[in-house]
């Protein structure tokens, strides 16, 4: 009973931060039709903006703003730089399809390898604000702590503020009609090209959030080569493409998803299936339901 | 320099133009290939980036910090070393191609300290060193097909092999948690495969076993490691994985607060490592560990000593563990087999002298070399230690015990090996 | 007329043979070795180019299909001491098949879903090998072509041997791929890439048209991955990471996605980019932390640079270029787009 109990709440933890992933991810599909590969590195670059902001003012509650606004920044300059010459150069022929994925492919290379260039020697860690050591119920500690719990009220705070600011403000309506209807949307005197910079925006902070978590959930240390970034951009796309790319409710459920049914397959199939199963989860998703748990049907193929 | 490097330049667009297939001179003829009036010029091939880099990237400077103490207190026999290192990314192909460039474009002496099961072999196969007559020395690998004199015969491995690792482990079960219930971790590969095959011949008996696949070993995975040991009620745990497998867990343990008897293999063993990744020290205490040579916090040991001294001025700033540790023992004992090899070494009398005389090498370790005519099998056995308060591995009772073993069906015995006092300022004698 | 057609296409790839049999006599073990690794590149980069650059599907995860045929090669080796032709064959049969699997998928998802679960592919496939003994583990299994006939004397090489194998099966892909592009199959392509629905209109099957372009690309890759494990002896999940496929597609990328000829300017750059990287390196003099992860820069940087400003290859670029200054000099008043249409 209790090993289903912490295998169900390992699920929800991993889930969670995977989700903030997702939501990055779907925010930037969003805005620029462009599946950001390169999301993992905006936030690892984040999660060093956040121990660089630990190290020299000392506080956790700090450092979270500093990290999401320095993603935020960073994002926003990816945008206007790269996405916009992007767009500009290719956005017709042969590979007009496939050059925003490679582009954004590419732009993780060159934040890696800067990121290793500055951070790369040293070994950095990150000290979360509240302790992660297990809730202890009848004798027994649970895999869920202060700082998991911390984590998944963070992640359905910010999904429902980002609910709010798309579904009942002027600029989550401008969001989202630059998305869909980009053409119409700039006769009506959208600033389209803004509304896309700040759908990245809010994308790179939401990266942020998840890399610091991601970070402080595994004891803090920080590496560029961390195995924990990688899991994490994986796991956020295939929670994203769950939760059917276009919604917000839908990334959190795909991580959610993702997260259990992953923690359940290493419990009770195979402990040694840790690449295997997300991919085998995706599969399965996209053949039953390729329109994902939340989506439209014409999504997939738009 | 600068005309040097423009010329290469223009080789490399002549490389561009042809498709790469550009002559390049013929290097003057030397009585040895890598061997000079004045250098001698060794290669290593290791990861540097990439998530297999972590840890093992201190290896080269913690060498080659070694090399310049020897270098500035007159090299061997007059000639200085140069170390050439090569970033392979913990991929055989990468290290193929890079291996390629050492011997056939750098024309290094010897290969020296290569890392990773997969990429020797690949190496070996394709490349194949045995044929060129090149030494390869001291493998930074324990995977025990290595020692195999006929289908590695220029290969020497310097590590216990897995397997004699899993066998210590299994005697010290046997004399101190009969009866107890063991669980194991391990990785889902040779690493993996050769302490099974280990712990096999010592006829341990395990009540659960998981295995993670490498690169996997996040804490979310962790944590559904520690699930399944409780749910089994294992009293004992071995971890018998990498450093990043064994940190996860014990950081994970902490928070739940799982704490059974832990036993750490030497490979993810390293409590510098460990503390640095965010691991709790108090986490390690009285936990079970292994390894072969000192700890790398002893100071009255004259080689930790000695060894860290030379790296702090070297490398500022970075922490002397586990593989800087062994990264400096490596380059002692290959300074040592140069001088065996006489006043003008050659590949030849290089593998001769180690043969002949590499048992006998000085180095920091605390169990036998093993190295003949017919055996290239290095270190031999470990030291059983715990972890104290602080989360430093030091021996029981202050004295180190050491058992020695094979990598077959042979028994372990404790040690009677005593180590030969360091030579004089560490330099090769 | 087609026959006609095919055989005059011939002599280009006999002469290129040959003007390579003698290079390859002519210049130090070292660049040999490195030739063999460019033509592995060229098949494999011509692999993507196919489905990507003209069948319009993009794939993340060609590195996974070639490991499949690097290990049928190498098991049919090892278990049925096949011949070594027919162990190339056997990766081309079996990497297509599990291309079709695959392409069976892929016809129902378009660019980023595509992208992603090829990238799902390319991580979890590989360390698969350890789930199964027959496959070897991480240590790998040996895949061990043999030396060079006697016939060919005593001082034809190990690395000589592997390029003569490479260049011969990266020359006769490329005839291959050539052909079939001017077929009636390449034509489909091209008219399902540029509209989907025009084409199913005029009478393509888009889904089947790009199922084969999926099989057949993935048994060409199939045989990258066999060569590629010839070159290094042994086939072993860390031979395949996820870094192969990213190269592959920068390779692609840089040889123009929409010209098969550009092959081998990609294969050339990515064999080239650690030497350059290292002189560069050596020129500033700086820390090893910079210089370690040079290379990673400059093939990253390269990929981004081509994507932003060649985005259809160096060789389409020239190629509309001279069509422009053309056009120009004729005075026509046509409006000279870069050409979309590939070599046509």
């Amino acid at each position: 009973m209790i090993q289903l109990l912490n295998t169900l709440l390992i699920g929800i933890t991993s889930g969670g931060i995977c989700a903030l992933m997702a939501i990055s991810m779907v925010l930037v599909w969003r805005s620029t039709r462009v599946i950001n590969f390169a999301q993992s590195g905006m936030a690892l670059l984040s999660t060093y903006f956040g121990y660089e902001a630990i190290v020299n003012l000392k506080s956790f509650w700090i450092a979270l703003p500093v990290a999401m606004i320095g993603g935020a920044l960073f994002a926003a300059f990816i945008e206007v730089v790269f996405m916009r010459l992007l767009v500009k150069h290719s956005s017709s022929g042969p590979i007009a399809s496939v050059a925003p994925i490679i582009a954004t492919l590419g732009l993780l290379g060159i934040i890696r390898a800067i990121v290793s260039m500055i951070w790369g020697g040293q070994d950095v860690r990150i000290v979360g604000p509240l302790s992660n050591d297990g809730f202890t119920i009848g004798g027994e500690t649970l895999v869920f702590s202060p700082l998991k719990l911390l984590i998944l009220i963070s992640v359905i705070v910010l999904m429902l503020l980002l609910s709010i600011l798309f579904q009942k403000t002027n600029l989550g309506l401008s969001l989202r009609a630059a998305a869909y209807a980009p053409e119409i949307a700039r006769l009506s005197g959208i600033k389209v090209d803004l509304v896309r910079t700040l759908g990245w925006a809010l994308a790179g902070a939401a990266g942020a959030v998840a890399g610091m978590f991601q970070t402080i959930n595994a004891n803090g240390y920080l590496s560029p080569y961390s195995i924990e970034f990688s899991i994490l951009l994986v796991s956020g796309f295939i929670a994203a493409v769950i939760g059917g790319l276009e919604s917000l409710v839908g990334a959190v459920i795909g991580g959610l998803v993702l997260g259990v049914s992953v923690s359940f397959i290493l419990m009770y199939v195979s402990s040694s299936l840790g690449f295997i199963a997300p991919f085998i989860i995706l599969l399965i998703v996209l053949f039953i339901r390729p329109q994902g748990i939340i989506g439209a049907k014409a999504a997939r193929r738009a | 320099m600068k005309a040097m490097n423009r010329r290469k330049l223009i080789s490399v667009s002549a490389v561009l133009a042809v498709a790469s297939l550009a002559a390049t001179a013929v290097p003057a003829q030397a009585a040895e290939v890598g061997v000079s009036s004045s250098v001698i010029k060794l290669g290593m091939t290791l990861p540097m980036t990439g998530a297999a880099s972590l840890g093992y990237n201190k290896i080269p400077g913690a060498a080659k910090a070694y090399f310049d103490y020897l270098n500035a207190n007159g090299g061997v026999n007059g000639r200085s070393i140069k170390l050439i290192v090569k970033d392979d990314r913990y991929v055989p192909t990468e290290a193929v191609a890079k291996t390629n460039e050492l011997i056939l474009k750098d024309k290094v002496m010897a290969l020296l300290a290569p890392l990773g099961t997969a990429n020797n072999r690949a190496v070996a196969s394709a490349v194949n060193p045995a044929k060129r007559g090149v030494p390869v020395l001291f493998l930074n690998t324990g995977f025990s097909g290595f020692a195999d004199l006929k289908k590695y015969p220029t290969h020497y491995m310097v590590l216990p092999s897995y397997i004699m690792e899993a066998k210590i482990m299994g005697k010290y079960i046997a004399e101190n948690f009969a009866g107890k219930k063991i669980g194991l971790l391990y990785q889902d590969d040779d690493f993996g495969t050769d302490a099974l095959a280990g712990f096999k011949t010592a006829g341990v008996n395990f009540t659960v076993k998981v295995a993670y696949a490498s690169g996997s070993q996040g804490a979310a995975a962790a944590a559904g490691w520690i699930t399944k040991f409780k749910a089994a009620e294992a009293d004992v745990v071995i971890l018998f994985g990498v450093s990043s497998a064994t940190s996860a867990m014990l950081g994970v343990a902490a928070q739940l607060k799982y704490a059974p008897q832990w036993m750490l293999g030497s490979v993810g063993g390293d409590a510098t490592t460990i503390k640095l990744t965010g691991v709790p020290a108090g986490v390690l205490y009285n936990a079970v560990g292994f390894s072969s040579v000192p700890a790398t916090t002893d100071m009255k040991d004259e080689y930790i000593k000695l060894f860290s001294d030379i790296y702090a001025k070297a490398v500022p700033g970075s922490a002397f563990d586990l593989n800087v540790l062994l990264g400096m023992n490596t380059a002692f004992m290959t300074a040592q087999a140069l001088k065996a090899a006489g006043t003008n070494p050659t590949r030849k009398s290089l593998m001769a002298a180690i043969d002949s005389k590499g048992a006998t090498f000085a180095n920091s370790a605390l169990v036998p070399l093993g190295y003949s005519a017919t055996s290239h099998v290095g270190l031999t056995g470990y030291w059983v230690g715990k972890y104290s308060p602080t989360g430093d591995l030091s021996p029981v009772g202050g004295t180190y015990v050491t058992y020695t073993t094979d990598s077959g069906a042979g028994p372990v015995v404790k040690s009677t090996y005593v180590r030969p006092a360091m030579p004089a300022k560490g330099l090769p004698n | 007329m087609r026959k006609h057609k095919e055989s005059s296409h011939l002599l280009p790839f006999i002469l290129g043979g040959v003007v390579l049999y003698f290079l390859s006599g002519m210049v130090d073990e070292l660049r040999v070795y490195q030739g063999a690794s460019i033509a592995v590149y060229v098949v494999a980069i011509a692999s993507i180019i196919l489905l990507t650059g003209y069948s319009g599907q993009v794939s993340l995860g060609h590195g996974a299909l070639m490991a499949i045929g690097a290990y049928a090669a190498a098991v049919f080796r090892i278990e049925f001491n096949l011949p070594i032709v027919l162990c190339f064959v056997v990766a081309v049969l079996v990497a297509a098949i599990g291309g079709a699997l695959l392409g069976a998928a892929a016809a129902r998802l378009s660019g980023p879903y595509l992208a992603g679960t090829t990238l799902a592919l390319a991580i979890s496939l590989p360390s698969l090998a350890n789930e199964f003994a027959v496959l070897g583990g991480e240590q790998g299994l040996l895949f061990d072509v043999g030396s060079a006939p006697l016939s060919l004397g005593k001082e034809f090489t190990q690395y000589k041997w592997f390029f003569w194998i490479a260049a011969l099966a990266a020359l006769t892909s490329m005839w291959l791929l050539q052909n079939i592009l001017r077929s009636r199959y390449g034509r489909n392509w091209r008219a399902s890439r540029g509209n989907e629905v025009a084409a199913q209109l005029a009478g393509i099957n888009t889904a089947r048209s790009k199922i084969l372009a999926f099989t057949i690309s993935a048994g060409i890759a199939g045989l990258a991955g066999a060569l590629l494990s010839m070159t290094i002896g042994t086939v072993s999940p860390s031979a395949f990471p996820l870094n192969l496929s990213f190269s592959l597609l920068t390779g692609a990328v840089l040889s123009g996605l929409s010209t098969l000829s550009g092959a081998m300017i990609g294969a050339v750059v990515l064999v080239a980019i650690p030497e350059i990287a290292e002189v560069v390196a050596e020129r500033i003099g700086s820390s090893e932390n910079i210089t370690t992860n040079l290379p990673g820069l400059l093939v990253s940087a390269l990929l981004v640079l081509t994507v932003l400003f060649v985005p259809n290859g160096p060789v389409e670029q020239h190629h509309a270029r001279k069509a422009k200054k053309a056009a120009k000099k004729k005075e026509l008043n046509i409006l000279t787009k870069p050409s979309m249409e590939g070599n046509t």
